[in-house]
């Protein structure tokens, strides 16, 4: 807007050159205050180009002690909801999470993040995206902000975005987005083997990595489908590990596939989804099979 | 020496009946684990003395704004009159324990109740987070309903919009009327489950 203002002033006393050279960059963003945090809407690139996908970021800075919710939320809580407010030919698509934090106590666990987290949200610019006229986009951020007790909060963010047809420039953002991307959840490798058995009271995840484990850690994608204050009990395998997740009280339907996140001692994080096997009738207890098959 | 016998004592606190064997008992489809605690009436309730009605938990912070969002409203309230006039024993249940969010004694609650105007069958008070724990509570406001005999037939959230603004009730899918009017014609539960929303219960 500011731009587009300032573009029509330049254009009569100035030349066609200057406008664009006002116009490249698009204005800071502005933070914006919700209760125990702060949130700014950035880009990853100076400009888009209509037929090109490009990366905003919704950037949030919490109080110490205070955290928001990752996509599952875990046993309470509830996830940052964002409604964008897109211009004609650019749409959004879904938000990449990176990898959360257990929080909450023994009996209630939930799953966010503390400090400062980035969300990238990915979009798509339509190949016949007027090139006149920047491209404004609002994001209307509801979110719960939780210590021991929560504040529900909102906030509005807004960018605008010169739209032209080359290549767009990295923002000064560029690199929160490079380690934000960093930690998120990969696909796992091609020679490692998943299976999950569902017991009567369990889920086993078996992952034959082809190197030895000790620890691992399962954020579940779908709420109630594991208990999630349950302890995850780790049986080490020559080369890989079997992790034990108890069911969910409240799962009365069979699901099909498990989904969530995968965490290792390195850090590294990786996307599971992996069809459920039901145990053969007749299989013994809930214990954990030893062997590697 | 013998020391007297006590049954005084049986009243203050909780007396849990079914060992939960360190594993969380209530399931829905399975018998309501059975516990006798002490409401800020002053009495002390078991729950499974109401068998041969609905009993309705309802989990309750009094500071949570979720379930500030059913209470300011109105709307908790209407319901416990409504299923209460239908012969339904609705337990409020606070499990939050002292010193946090939530924790309220006896005078606080009966307090709270008048200037609320709510009128459960009676407000149980859990600080050692014994009930919440019988019943895998995690949230405020989390629901549970039990039938007459004595089976857990809902376990979940009051409603279809996890959100703590009062503007959603309205147009929000009650899943605690739904599972209570399709029991009582005889009807299975269509919705026995949901994500309990909310903020987290307080326990010790």
């Amino acid at each position: 807007m500011i731009c587009a203002a300032t573009a029509r002033f330049r254009f009569r006393v100035s030349s066609l050159a200057f406008f664009a050279l006002t116009c490249a960059v698009p204005a800071h963003a502005q933070w914006v205050s919700f209760p125990h945090g702060t949130v700014q809407l950035l880009t990853e690139t100076n400009s888009i180009a209509p037929g090109r996908g490009f990366s905003l970021g919704l950037d949030f800075r919490l109080e110490s002690g205070w955290h928001i919710y990752w996509v599952n939320p875990g046993d309470s809580g509830d996830p940052p909801r964002v409604q964008w407010k897109l211009p004609a030919g650019i749409t959004a698509e879904a938000m990449q999470w990176p990898v959360p934090h257990r929080l909450g106590s023994s009996s209630v666990a939930d799953y966010g993040y503390t400090g400062d987290v980035l969300l990238i949200a990915p979009m798509r610019a339509s190949a016949n995206l007027p090139l006149q006229s920047p491209a404004k986009i609002g994001a209307q951020v509801k979110l719960l902000v939780c210590r021991e007790l929560c504040v529900p909060g909102k906030a509005e963010v807004s960018v605008a975005l010169p739209v032209s047809s080359g290549i767009p420039a990295p923002s000064s953002s560029r690199a929160l987005f490079s380690a934000a991307r960093r930690s998120l959840p990969q696909p796992t490798p091609k020679n490692w083997r998943l299976t999950v058995k569902e017991q009567k009271n369990t889920f086993v995840l078996a992952a034959h990595t082809g190197f030895h484990v000790a620890h691992a850690q399962f954020f579940p994608l779908g709420d109630d489908q594991i208990e999630d204050s349950a302890p995850q009990n780790l049986a080490s395998l020559a080369e890989g590990f079997q992790l034990e997740l108890r069911k969910s009280g409240r799962l009365v339907n069979s699901i099909s596939r498990l989904k969530g996140v995968l965490v290792l001692p390195s850090g590294r994080a990786y996307q599971i989804d992996v069809p459920v096997r039901r145990a053969a009738p007749g299989t013994p207890g809930d214990g954990l099979g030893r062997s590697a098959n | 020496m013998r020391k007297p016998s006590t049954p005084g004592l049986l009243l203050v606190g909780i007396a849990l009946v079914f060992a939960a064997g360190g594993n969380p008992a209530a399931k829905v489809g399975e018998p309501a684990p059975d516990f006798t605690a002490k409401a800020s009436d002053g009495k002390s309730y078991r729950v499974s003395e109401y068998r041969s009605k609905f009993v309705v938990l309802e989990w309750h912070n009094n500071g949570c704004p979720y379930t500030r969002k059913l209470y300011d409203s109105g709307n908790m309230q209407k319901l416990q009159k409504e299923w209460i006039a239908r012969g339904v024993v609705w337990f409020t249940v606070i499990s939050s324990a002292p010193g946090k969010q939530g924790y309220v004694t006896a005078e606080e609650e009966n307090a709270y109740l008048a200037r609320m105007q709510a009128a459960p069958t009676a407000a149980l008070l859990d600080p050692t987070g014994e009930v919440g724990h019988l019943y895998n509570a995690k949230t405020t406001p989390q629901m549970v309903v039990i039938n007459p005999q004595g089976l857990i037939i809902y376990d979940g959230a009051i409603d279809d919009r996890p959100t703590a603004e009062v503007s959603d009730i309205r147009t929000a899918r009650n899943y605690l009327s739904l599972a209570l009017e399709q029991a009582m014609s005889g009807k299975p539960v269509e919705t026995p489950t949901s994500r309990p929303y909310g903020c987290s219960v307080k326990y010790p």
